[in-house]
């Protein structure tokens, strides 16, 4: 809950994932319960009936079909030309979208560090499986190391400015895992959250469809709720993390505070004790069952997670038996 | 509710309320600490705030508590009072009365009328006023327990403590009631304030100049500072009119008792025996009651613990009677005083027993709830008849005036064979030897006279325990005698004329006293030394005309009747009322004497050279039992090889029996009404006040330490 007073900033991609880790996500494929068209053929069945190898059906020959795909079989036997459909395999549009907002850089283990880590390693299942990774980060800014902060960026990004969208996208293969984990890692939290304005330019810019992640604990003052429905009404197969630290789920704080919002400054006096303990609790309950249930209603895949899980049981486990991965 | 200091506490509030508040906001210096997010805290606290009621209170719960304890101190700076009664003085006497009457059991709960009465003490030492704590003085107490006695208990004292542990330890008894000696008591410890003249106000001193002689100080310096006195009695003292309280001081009679208690008690307790038949016994039990209608109550006679006779007894219920009091405040205000007159009745035992026993009489069937006149003792000696030997060389008169009596040996013998008897012994059995013209033989150097009981006629014992004869006085007559003396008793002593009276003197070291005077001196005189009892008539009757006067006879059987102690037919001699110093002759030689009282408490009692003993006074009813090693005298027994006499305690009283508490007592000045429960002085509010102020800091740093804790 408190801000992390040194958070782990990960380098490169080795501090994000460990090989055996690696290892055991290599096994893994991102999936959707419903099937995507793809820009490219891919290891992916799709709706459509295309040239895999994969019979679908048959149906009548009409003018104009392609001759290689009639039945001969059945046309020796029946006299009538059919044709023979087979699935198509296309690739997966894979989008994660991370918060790098300052309410983010807080938790111990810290909720950025996790939520870095939960994508890059999604990425790479993706990457490997050569589904099409797209990562977003909404607030903060890309840390490239040459640039002063005073400097104007040219994507509008930065500690000082409006927040902005940070985006890598198109990514496609093993080969581009290092670019993916590079741009995790230039990644640092700042600003506040405009979850609204910022999931509606990621819906605008959205080409095709897919599975999109996002990675936030949606503590948002102007509601969630927005930002959701825009993208969910997009089409995408959307899932919904909830990152909290174990201190906002069990606050270890006590006595007389200024409580000071790291985003907008806010400030809640506030004395602590057991009945105002329980009260939060149960505000906390509520907030996270209120999003999941606005997440079912809309076919949103809700899942709230403590950093203190194992980035490889969530993915394993959780997000295995919620049909993420498989 | 009055304040002793308010300005202190206003400004102290003044002062003291604004430095809290600001102290207080300048107190919470609140941590500031960086969160992901105040969403859900600062929704937490607006659901706690809607949900419970008082919010701006509870926001500020904890000033709220300081200021409530402030103010609780402050309260007890400005020292908020009560007056609860009418305090007139800072001296209070508290007077309580122990007398038997004190014991009825109408107190409320199954309480004596002393329990109820301690506490209503108690209680006013309590609402004593303690002074403030800038300087004010406070009021001092003293407790005189009375009965027919009195004690300080507890003298003048502030201490609370004192008073009250002094006021618990009063006991009961059974003694009638008198307040004389109590009051005298509290005057004694009144300061003395010294007369002066600046002191005395003008028209003070003009008063007692116009008023009074002129040797009195004025009542006002007399009585010193004002004085309260709190009587806790049932109103049953008999001599309330020798109350005199100085006209600056109040009296407030605290009452105790059920209005409408009543009784049946033994208000007189006699036996004889007859004169002539001395085995005859007569005991007269006079019975008394109260209660509103007929009662016939059955009295039991044991003797010796048997129960012996039981006879029913009716008493007639008690008559009303009208009193007109003049009250105090008014010389014109007339009170009238209805108090009913008991109804009076008796019941008579008569039986034959010669010898000697302890009576007791019980009332039974008719439960009051004053016990103590219930039963009654009496120690009845046994029959017995006199031994007399007349010493005489011829008196025709004496002879003739003892010869019709009952006596049970009458021996005339000449100052001869008397002498020889003495010397042999035989003379001790006479109870009494009436001596014409002689002194006691064998008389030891410097006594009056050789032990004995002795009647002597004419004849004159010299000093220095004897008398000095100075010679021949002439023709006399008595002009003077006691007539209260039981040997004088009912005489008449006017017609006798003296041929030669003598001129006689008591000089200091005598053990005589003159009991009838002639114009010369003594005429008859009593000795009482360690081992003789003797009456002396100092003329010769022969040489007078007494002997034709029927006074000598009677003087004669009377002298005779009082010198042998043992033929006493009247049982009241060894009895003794409680309240009473007890005071008995042992026999010479006693040792190792004690007495039991009625609760069985033994004293050990060391007999004076002369064999007397006191002890007391006495304080309940019932038997008191003397025991020593050595003789015994005529009405003793033995009892486990030890001489025991016993003296019967009895309260036979009809004003203590008549056990309806007064509602207004007749003081010698006033008539004071009971006061009500709640008459006292000044109550004292501040300590309670910071006790509260010390719970709420208390609560206070409760409620803060459970705000802080997780």
């Amino acid at each position: 809950m408190l801000r992390t007073p040194n958070p782990t900033r990960p380098a490169s991609m080795d501090e994000l994932l460990d090989s055996a880790l690696i290892a055991r996500l290599s096994r893994l494929d991102v999936t959707s319960r419903k099937v995507f068209s793809g820009k490219l053929k891919g290891e992916r069945r799709s709706k459509k009936r295309g040239e895999s190898v994969e019979f679908a059906d048959h149906r009548p020959y009409v003018v104009g079909d392609d001759l290689r795909h009639i039945d001969w079989n059945i046309f020796g036997r029946l006299d009538r030309l059919f044709l023979k459909l087979f699935l198509e395999e296309e690739d997966l549009s894979l989008h994660i979208v991370i918060d790098a907002s300052e309410s983010a850089d807080c938790g111990q283990p810290n909720k950025f560090f996790y939520a870095q880590q939960f994508a890059m390693a999604l990425g790479y299942i993706g990457l490997i499986n050569l589904n099409r990774v797209a990562i977003t980060a909404i607030g903060g800014y890309i840390d490239t190391g040459k640039e002063s902060p005073d400097e104007p960026r040219p994507s509008g990004s930065g500690p000082d400015s409006p927040p902005a969208l940070d985006t890598i996208r198109d990514l496609r293969g093993r080969r581009r895992t290092q670019d993916l984990a590079r741009f995790l890692c230039s990644l640092r939290p700042a600003g506040s959250t405009d979850f609204r304005d910022q999931a509606k330019r990621i819906a605008l810019a959205r080409r095709g469809k897919g599975v999109m992640v996002v990675v936030s604990d949606f503590f948002m003052k102007e509601g969630y709720e927005d930002g959701l429905r825009l993208l969910v009404g997009r089409g995408y197969d959307l899932f919904a993390l909830q990152c909290l630290s174990p201190q906002e789920v069990e606050p270890d704080i006590g006595g007389d505070l200024k409580l000071v919002d790291v985003e907008d400054g806010d400030r809640a006096e506030v004395t602590i004790s057991a009945p105002l303990l329980k009260r939060y609790k149960q505000n906390l309950a509520a907030y996270c069952g209120g999003l999941r249930d606005f997440c079912a209603r809309r076919e949103i895949t809700a899942l709230t997670v403590r950093t203190d899980t194992p980035v490889d049981v969530l993915l394993l486990d959780y997000l295995r038996r919620r049909g993420l991965v498989r | 509710m009055t304040y002793a200091t308010p300005t202190i506490a206003a400004i102290t509030a003044a002062i003291a309320v604004p430095s809290l508040v600001i102290l207080y906001f300048l107190k919470l210096r609140r941590r500031s600490v960086e969160i992901s997010s105040t969403l859900l805290w600062r929704k937490a606290v607006q659901d706690l705030q809607a949900n419970a009621p008082f919010q701006r209170l509870r926001k500020n719960i904890l000033l709220l508590l300081q200021l409530l304890a402030l103010a609780a101190a402050l309260f007890a700076i400005a020292q908020p009072q009560k007056k609860v009664g009418e305090a007139t003085s800072t001296r209070h006497v508290i007077m309580i009365d122990r007398s038997a009457s004190m014991g009825t059991k109408d107190g409320g709960g199954g309480k004596t009328r002393l329990e109820a009465a301690k506490k209503t003490a108690i209680d006013q030492v309590d609402s004593l006023d303690e002074g403030d704590i800038f300087g004010a003085a406070a009021h001092e107490a003293m407790v005189i327990a009375f009965d027919s006695t009195a004690e300080v208990v507890q003298r003048f004292t502030t201490d609370k403590a004192k008073l009250r542990s002094a006021i618990e330890s009063i006991q009961q008894t059974d003694a009638p009631g008198s307040i004389k000696e109590a009051f005298q008591l509290a005057q004694a410890h009144r300061p003395k304030v010294s007369a002066t003249p600046t002191d005395t106000p003008p028209d003070s001193s003009a008063d007692t100049s116009a008023d009074g002689p002129q040797d009195e100080p004025p009542a006002s310096i007399l009585a010193g500072p004002p004085q309260t006195f709190h009587l806790y009695t049932d109103g049953r003292i008999s001599d309330l009119d020798t109350f005199l309280p100085a006209s600056q001081d109040s009296v407030v009679y605290h009452t105790t008792g059920d209005p409408d208690s009543a009784d049946v008690g033994i208000t007189g307790l006699r036996a004889e025996r007859a004169y002539d038949h001395p085995e005859h016994l007569t005991i007269f039990v006079g019975l008394q009651n109260t209660f509103p209608t007929q009662v016939t109550p059955d009295v039991e006679l044991s003797l010796d613990g048997a129960p012996s006779a039981i006879r029913s007894a009716t008493i007639a219920a008690p008559t009303a009677r009208t009193g007109i009091v003049q009250s105090n405040d008014s010389a014109d205000q007339v009170q009238s005083v209805v108090r009913a007159e008991p109804g009076k009745g008796g019941v008579v035992f008569e039986l034959d027993m010669p010898r000697g026993s302890i009576a007791t009489v019980r009332l039974r069937g008719q439960p009051d709830p004053f016990p103590t006149d219930d039963q009654g003792e009496l120690v009845i000696p046994p029959a017995s008849q006199t031994s007399v030997a007349v010493v005489t060389k011829g008196n025709l008169f004496l002879a003739e005036a003892l010869a019709g009596l009952p006596l049970a040996e009458l021996d005339t013998l000449t100052p001869d064979e008397f002498r020889a008897q003495v010397d042999s012994g035989q003379a001790e059995k006479y109870d009494v030897v009436v001596l014409d013209g002689m002194l006691p033989p064998n008389t030891p150097e410097g006594r009056a006279l050789a032990p004995g009981r002795w009647l002597i006629l004419g004849a004159i014992p010299g000093s220095p325990e004897g008398l000095v004869d100075k010679g021949e006085g002439g023709y006399g007559q008595f002009v003077d005698w006691r007539r209260d003396h039981p040997v004088l008793q009912g005489l008449t002593l006017d017609p006798v004329r003296i041929g030669d009276a003598r001129q006689i003197e008591i000089p200091d070291t005598s053990a005589a006293r003159s009991l009838a005077e002639t114009q010369f001196g003594p005429g008859i005189v009593e000795f009482v030394t360690a081992e003789a009892r003797a009456i002396g008539v100092l003329f010769d009757v022969a040489d007078s005309n007494w002997p034709f006067d029927v006074s000598f006879v009677v003087f004669l059987a009377s002298a005779i009747d009082y010198l042998d102690a043992a033929t006493a037919s009247d049982a009241g001699r060894l009895a003794v009322r409680p309240g009473e110093i007890l005071t008995e002759r042992l026999p010479l030689g006693a040792t190792d004497a004690s007495l039991e009282d009625p609760d069985g408490d033994r004293v050990p009692l060391a007999p004076a050279a002369d064999g007397r003993i006191s002890w007391g006074p006495v304080r309940r009813t019932g038997l008191l039992t003397l025991r020593w090693n050595g003789e015994t005298g005529p009405a003793d027994t033995v009892q486990d090889g030890k001489a025991t006499r016993f003296v019967a305690s009895n309260l036979l009283d009809p004003y203590e029996s008549d056990i309806a508490p007064e509602d207004s007592v007749a003081l010698a000045s006033q008539i004071v009404a009971a006061a009500s429960q709640k008459e006292t002085a000044i109550r004292h509010y501040w300590r309670w006040l910071l006790l509260a102020a010390l719970a709420v800091i208390m609560l206070e740093w409760y409620i803060y330490n459970r705000k802080v804790q997780i």
